[in-house]
């Protein structure tokens, strides 16, 4: 198949906001989705960062219809005494919407994540369905990368408010009146 | 950009009633809620069947339609328009990618969708099937096209399938730079010397007809799509859509003192509809089917750009990263 690999795309809005879900992208390797999200999720509105992981690393729970949250549809694992490693939980707080950023934890795999998240940072929550990816999956955004991002302010011609032919139209239509 | 019409064909209801009532119930009792479906959510084959097509030709309209303004980056009149060109076609493209990705939600890869524009089995909206003979005729399509792609936009952002809304969101938010500097182009043209005027107006008379078309077929004579309204894949009729886009911009084409190439065109403030000479539907399904001015061109141009592409696709390629459906 002439087809690359699919990546999730999650975008930071503003620095202390979690992230949230965008879309996809398809590249051959992680650090060229990371470039293709930045032109096809940043390339019109600014943001603090963003982070792109392989779709097939992506550790999805059952779908919640509502009645409960998605972490009670989850098969209960315990913890076997291998070591733990970080994952990143995203949960959908509302149908129709993107996957948010909920918290890291600490966990022997991806199964297991979601379980000792559903006792922390998603105890009490009601959602609909819950993501987890190993923190070691996922391309941030490093310091480094700070020039990729700073081109926005200087391309004002992607912007509407550029565009005002008020004055000009104004004049011609005022000319019009005065001939007819 | 895209055009909203003529996206459906025939609808076979017999695979409705093969579908599980349960099933279905729970299914359009979602929609009638309000809720958004999602990949993952039980779906008739019918629908999504529908939704395929629709989004598809949809993104296959956004590359296809980047073409006849694309070729006016070189040429465009200074240097400020021709960044503002180049931006509003970059633009069409990421839009592309946006609703391939939606489609593929549905289980139809990118790739098969490519092929299917390239061999002609898929479609895309039949205006860019014409010619952009000056600059002028590419500031009509930044303005009048992209106008009434955004009234097509705004219903189908409201509709039933998640991704697709996700997708039109932000779509529509990058439009309005692009009806701004297209509706920015004209009023320069309207306001500059008589050969700028002459050259919008020549435009306009050439491009109203396919303009027309944009929306689709006449209600009288397009197929009944009364089940994809209700499951809200379809949000409005064909007429209702151009009748919105005849209200929202032939006042401002008047107001430019732009003359429009039917007499019959008025409004009748009685039933609140536009009333103009029907629209030559037989052209519409000749170009559509193939026989346009720059059918063959178009599909020519993505053929080339697949094959040369293809090398790097190939020496890029690694078993580091494996296709498989988006999630949402």
């Amino acid at each position: 198949m002439d087809q690359f690999g699919t990546f999730e795309v999650f975008v930071q809005p503003k620095e202390g906001k979690p992230f949230q879900h965008e879309g996809i992208v398809h590249a051959p390797n992680l650090e060229m989705a990371y470039v293709l999200a930045k032109e096809t999720f940043t390339r019109r509105f600014t943001c603090f960062s963003l982070c792109v992981a392989e779709t097939r690393n992506v550790f999805v729970s059952p779908v919640s219809e509502g009645q409960v949250s998605a972490y009670d549809l989850l098969t209960t694992v315990q913890a076997t005494g291998k070591p733990l490693t970080s994952f990143e939980i995203f949960h959908l707080p509302k149908r129709g919407k993107q996957h948010v950023h909920a918290g890291t934890v600490q966990a022997e795999d991806a199964q297991h994540a979601m379980c000792v998240a559903k006792q922390t940072v998603g105890a009490g929550k009601m959602t609909y369905n819950v993501w987890a990816i190993a923190t070691t999956a996922i391309r941030f955004t490093r310091p480094e990368d700070g020039d990729f991002w700073s081109t926005l302010p200087e391309k004002k011609f992607r912007d509407a408010a550029d565009y005002k032919g008020g004055d000009k139209l104004k004049k011609f239509l005022e000319k019009n009146t005065v001939t007819s | 950009m895209y055009g909203g019409g003529n996206t459906f064909e025939g609808v076979k209801l017999d695979s409705v009633a093969q579908e599980d009532p349960i099933q279905l119930a729970a299914f359009e009792a979602r929609i009638e809620r309000g809720e958004k479906i999602e990949p993952a959510d039980w779906m008739p084959q019918l629908y999504r069947k529908q939704l395929i097509r629709m989004i598809e030709q949809h993104a296959h309209s956004e590359i296809i339609g980047a073409l006849p303004e694309g070729t006016w980056i070189t040429r465009a009149p200074g240097f400020k328009r021709k960044l503002a060109l180049m931006a509003k076609v970059q633009d069409e493209v990421g839009h592309a990618q946006l609703l391939y990705s939606a489609a593929e939600t549905l289980g139809k890869s990118r790739e098969q969708m490519i092929d299917d524009l390239i061999n002609g089995k898929s479609k895309y909206s039949n205006i860019f099937n014409y010619p952009a003979f000056t600059w002028a005729d590419s500031c009509f399509i930044s303005w009048l096209v992209d106008a009434g792609a955004i009234v097509n936009q705004l219903a189908n952002a409201k509709g039933s399938y998640g991704p697709y809304c996700r997708a039109l969101e932000r779509i529509c938010a990058e439009e309005s730079f692009h009806l701004k500097y297209g509706h920015h182009c004209v009023v320069y043209l309207a306001t500059g010397t008589v050969t700028q005027r002459r050259m919008f107006q020549e435009a306009l008379n050439r491009w109203w007809a396919p303009m027309m078309h944009f929306f689709g077929p006449a209600d009288k004579i397009s197929v009944h799509t009364e089940i994809l309204m209700k499951w809200k894949v379809k949000m409005g009729t064909n007429d209702d859509m151009r009748n919105q886009f005849l209200d929202m911009y032939v006042p401002k084409i008047w107001e430019l003192g732009f003359t429009i190439p039917d007499s019959n065109l008025k409004k009748n403030n009685e039933t609140g509809r536009w009333e103009y000479t029907e629209p030559d539907w037989e052209e519409f399904k000749r170009v559509i089917n193939g026989d346009g001015p720059c059918n063959k061109e178009r599909l020519a141009v993505r053929r080339t750009a697949e094959e040369r592409g293809r090398w790097v696709r190939q020496a890029l390629k690694s078993p580091e990263a494996e296709y498989v459906m988006p999630l949402a």
